[in-house]
């Protein structure tokens, strides 16, 4: 490999950036911090990278420069815009009938204050379900309870509910995506989990998509009850490290992450390798929906990748369910395993999108591996016969 | 040795479902005919290998029947007074360990964590303490080599055969789709032992290894039997014994380990249940520890006949991934204590023993790595105290879940903890460029401090590297 004396920046002080832009011979930019534009390689914060494109900052990027978001990526990674996509995509689908794309993988998920009418209806028809209620924007956990009544709505600082529940008065502005609670989640040991996967998108159009071969389930500390008594102990039902660690089980050496390897020896062993298949390939599948989902609506922009967070809850069936998508997945560590897995997931993007640390023929040096470090090639909307077909279909129709 | 009669055998064979597929092949072999006589039957079946079928069928019945007792006398007498001896120290272990518990339910700031009634390096010390009185006339040609750790003359297997019989491991490959459906097949359809312990000395894919365990203990249409035993012993647990706190303390280790800490509150169940089986003691293959009543002490060895020791835990762990129902795990658990992991406990001749394959160990290291064998001796650091840990807890903690899950399978497919010394051999080649620079103990644990990976197949080509 190369090192080339790339100039980096970052707006995280995080060890496995730094560490990695360190390791690879790339020096860090030397202007000051907030009006640097003199770098290569930056690793900048959602708002960040939303300044650099606004056209009023008149600011364009250059050949020789990279960064890690999108421009609108919130298309995917806000709560309430990935409901709307899907949605909307679902609907696209069902419509022209292009692809048997399977959808069944988001709860029943209702946006508030827009969608409030509708969720009473629901609620009244399932009185017994219960109810995850999310703040549209936050991250760790912020912000979200569970709910059984209505009258709980009044949770959101400064909300109230009229008193035939018929009108929601949001105080404040921001949207709540609300949805149905997987109850009965697959507990290993008692516990509730979740999975954070890993992956990484190079383009959208056409659609370029990795898929990292580490992640984890992260636990939580109580055993799982559906008991009403402990609807509101964080510690049995928000699986996010960030309320974990607050538990008095909370152990420093494992920080409740337990590596996807072990989880797939452990769904292969127990339940049989049919089985194990069958959720990989509807991990898979809600991944490549979800992207697909926003491929028309994302800015594609060759300067841009995206490394994502997903997480996935799966239920007692194996099934899989989208939880949400993170953009800014966290790069602390927690524990030394963590570290070794952050550091090499960061160094395999790198390697990914600057391969050699050569800005020139990155995408044709790409085209003939489907392998790179940790990640796997999961979709190349160049190699997929059926949009080849799509196309010609498509192109005869402009002909006639 | 108990004996079937007749009438007992054809009632086990039409209980095994191969009998019935045996049957079913003769039929079809016949079609529509109407006269059959014996003199047919039996030229049928030479000619398809059914008789040879049946043959195995029914040694297996037999060998199944006779009923395995436990080993409670050595054949060599000093073992069994030293054995009575390791007992009495045990006692007294416990009742120093029960003073300590006592000592931090008074005072919280108290927080000794020796708080258990023996760990490998105890066992290894006192196996170190063994003096053979009187040399026995059976061994007189046996070599008594002063250099080495245990000074003790038993029979012991030619290292040579040990390495011999594993060296198929070497050329094991990565299989290919078909193959692995193949074995799936034959783990479904399989039922004898001596089958089973093929396939596993070759290769069990994951999604059948349960089968295939089950399968081997015979617990595969006991379900309903292991549940139901399983839930007296949890109601048993109701009633809370002096060692359950010990086995409380025990699961921390394995409660901050990454890939066992989410079965914590399964293997605290499981060993709870396992110290109030009564059954250990008929089942268990060798009785490790002397378990005659002690006068004056307020606890006795529990039901099992033995005291739970340090780390424990660690022998249920890997079974966990095994099976989502824990009744399944416990009995999974139990056989395989009662067949092998007992004898990593046992001062015995035997030769699935911890002493022997201790001396197994000694002796392959002495002579393929002698530069090894003299530095770690020089530097105060024997073979033995570097490896023991691995030894008794069959690697679990140094390997990840699927390579311990490969060991288990290579115990099961020579009904024998050999692979054991392959491997304990094999992690002593992979560090030696580091262990032959360290000049003391210090260096030595500051070499197996580091983040370390150590794989199955790995340390099997180490072991044979000289």
């Amino acid at each position: 490999m190369q090192n080339k004396k790339l100039k980096w920046k970052s707006d995280f002080e995080k060890s496995v950036i730094i560490d990695n832009f360190i390791n690879r011979g790339w020096i860090k930019s030397q202007e000051k911090e907030e009006e640097s534009t003199d770098w290569n390689v930056y690793w900048a914060t959602v708002w960040n990278v939303r300044n650099i494109f606004n056209p009023k900052n008149g600011f364009r990027l250059n050949d020789q420069q990279i960064i890690n978001h999108f421009p609108n990526h919130y298309e995917l990674t806000r709560k309430d815009c990935m409901v709307k996509n899907l949605k909307r995509f679902k609907r696209e689908q069902d419509k022209e009938a292009l692809e048997m794309l399977n959808f069944d993988f988001l709860p029943t998920t209702y946006i508030f204050p827009g969608e409030y009418s509708l969720f009473v209806e629901e609620f009244h028809r399932n009185p017994n379900q219960t109810w995850i209620v999310k703040p549209a924007a936050r991250s760790q956990g912020k912000g979200i309870f569970l709910l059984r009544k209505i009258q709980q709505l009044k949770k959101i600082s400064g909300t109230s509910v009229t008193s035939n529940m018929t009108q929601l008065n949001l105080a404040s502005k921001e949207n709540y995506v609300v949805s149905r609670y997987i109850d009965n989640p697959l507990l290993i040991g008692g516990k509730k989990f979740d999975l954070r996967m890993y992956v990484l998108v190079t383009n959208y159009k056409p659609l370029k998509v990795w898929i990292y071969n580490k992640g984890f389930g992260r636990f939580c500390n109580e055993q799982y009850t559906t008991d009403v008594a402990e609807i509101e102990n964080m510690f049995v039902h928000l699986t996010n490290v960030a309320i974990q660690q607050y538990s008095d089980k909370y152990s420093q050496k494992h920080g409740g992450k337990y590596s996807i390897d072990a989880l797939k020896l452990y769904v292969e062993s127990a339940y049989g390798t049919d089985a194990l298949q069958r959720m990989m390939d509807d991990i898979h599948n809600i991944m490549l929906t979800s992207l697909k989902s926003v491929q028309a609506v994302i800015q594609n922009d060759k300067h841009c990748f995206e490394m994502y967070g997903y997480d996935i809850l799966l239920d007692s069936n194996l099934k899989p369910w989208l939880i949400e998508i993170n953009a800014s997945p966290s790069l602390t560590t927690t524990t030394p395993v963590d570290k070794n897995l952050k550091m090499n997931l960061i160094n395999d993007v790198y390697n990914i999108v600057l391969p050699n640390d050569d800005f020139s023929d990155s995408e044709s040096k790409q085209q003939t591996t489907n392998k790179v470090g940790g990640f796997t090639l999961l979709y190349d909307e160049n190699l997929d016969p059926n949009i080849r077909k799509t196309q010609k279909r498509q192109s005869v129709k402009i002909w006639k | 040795m108990q004996q079937l009669d007749n009438q007992e055998i054809l009632m086990k064979l039409k209980s095994s479902k191969q009998f019935w597929d045996i049957k079913k092949k003769i039929k079809q072999g016949f079609n529509e005919q109407q006269k059959i006589g014996v003199n047919d039957i039996q030229k049928f079946a030479q000619s398809c290998e059914v008789e040879d079928q049946l043959i195995k069928l029914i040694s297996h019945i037999l060998k199944k029947s006779k009923k395995r007792e436990t080993i409670k006398e050595d054949q060599i007498e000093f073992l069994n007074t030293s054995k009575v001896k390791w007992t009495e120290l045990l006692f007294k272990n416990l009742d120093i360990v029960h003073q300590k518990t006592k000592n931090q339910e008074e005072d919280d700031t108290n927080t000794d964590s020796k708080l258990y009634i023996y760990d490998e390096k105890n066992l290894l010390a006192f196996l170190q303490t063994l003096k053979q009185q009187q040399s026995s006339s059976l061994y007189q040609n046996v070599q008594f080599q002063s250099n080495k750790l245990l000074n003790i003359n038993i029979p012991l297997k030619s290292s040579q055969s040990i390495l011999d019989k594993y060296q198929y491991l070497l050329l094991q490959e990565e299989l290919q789709d078909e193959k692995i459906n193949k074995i799936r097949k034959q783990i479904e359809n399989e039922h004898l032992d001596i089958e089973l312990e093929k396939i596993a000395q070759n290769f069990v894919p994951n999604g059948e290894r349960c089968l295939l365990y089950l399968k081997y203990f015979e617990f595969d249409h006991q379900e309903t039997v292991i549940q139901q035993n399983f839930a007296k012993l949890q109601k048993e647990c109701l009633i809370q014994l002096f060692y359950d706190e010990l086995l409380e303390i025990d699961g921390h280790e394995i409660s901050e380990d990454t890939f066992y800490f989410v079965f914590q509150e399964q293997i605290l169940t499981c060993l709870k249940c396992f110290i109030r089986d009564k059954t250990i003691k008929e089942n268990i293959r060798i009785q490790f520890q002397n378990g005659l009543k002690k006068e004056n002490t307020e606890f006795q060895l529990p039901v099992t006949g033995f005291f739970p020791f340090k780390n424990i835990s660690k022998y249920v762990a890997p079974l966990c991934y095994l099976s989502t129902k824990i009744h399944i795990i416990y009995a999974l658990f139990k056989e395989f204590f009662c067949r092998y992991f007992c004898f990593l406990h046992s001062i015995s001749s035997e030769s699935n023993s911890i002493l022997s394959l201790c001396m197994q160990i000694e002796e392959i290291v002495s002579t393929r790595s002698p530069k090894l064998f003299h530095h770690l001796k020089v530097i105060g650091c024997d073979t033995l105290k570097l490896i023991i840990h691995q030894l008794v807890y069959c690697f679990i903690g140094d390997m990840d879940p699927p390579h311990i899950l490969s060991i288990y399978d290579q115990i099961i497919g020579h009904d024998s903890l050999e692979i054991l010394v392959i491997l304990c051999v094999g992690f002593l080649n992979k560090y030696k460029p580091k262990l032959l620079l360290a000049k003391n103990g210090e260096n030595i644990q500051q070499i197996f401090s580091e983040l370390r990976e150590d794989k199955f197949q790995e340390l099997v080509q180490f072991a044979y590297k000289q």
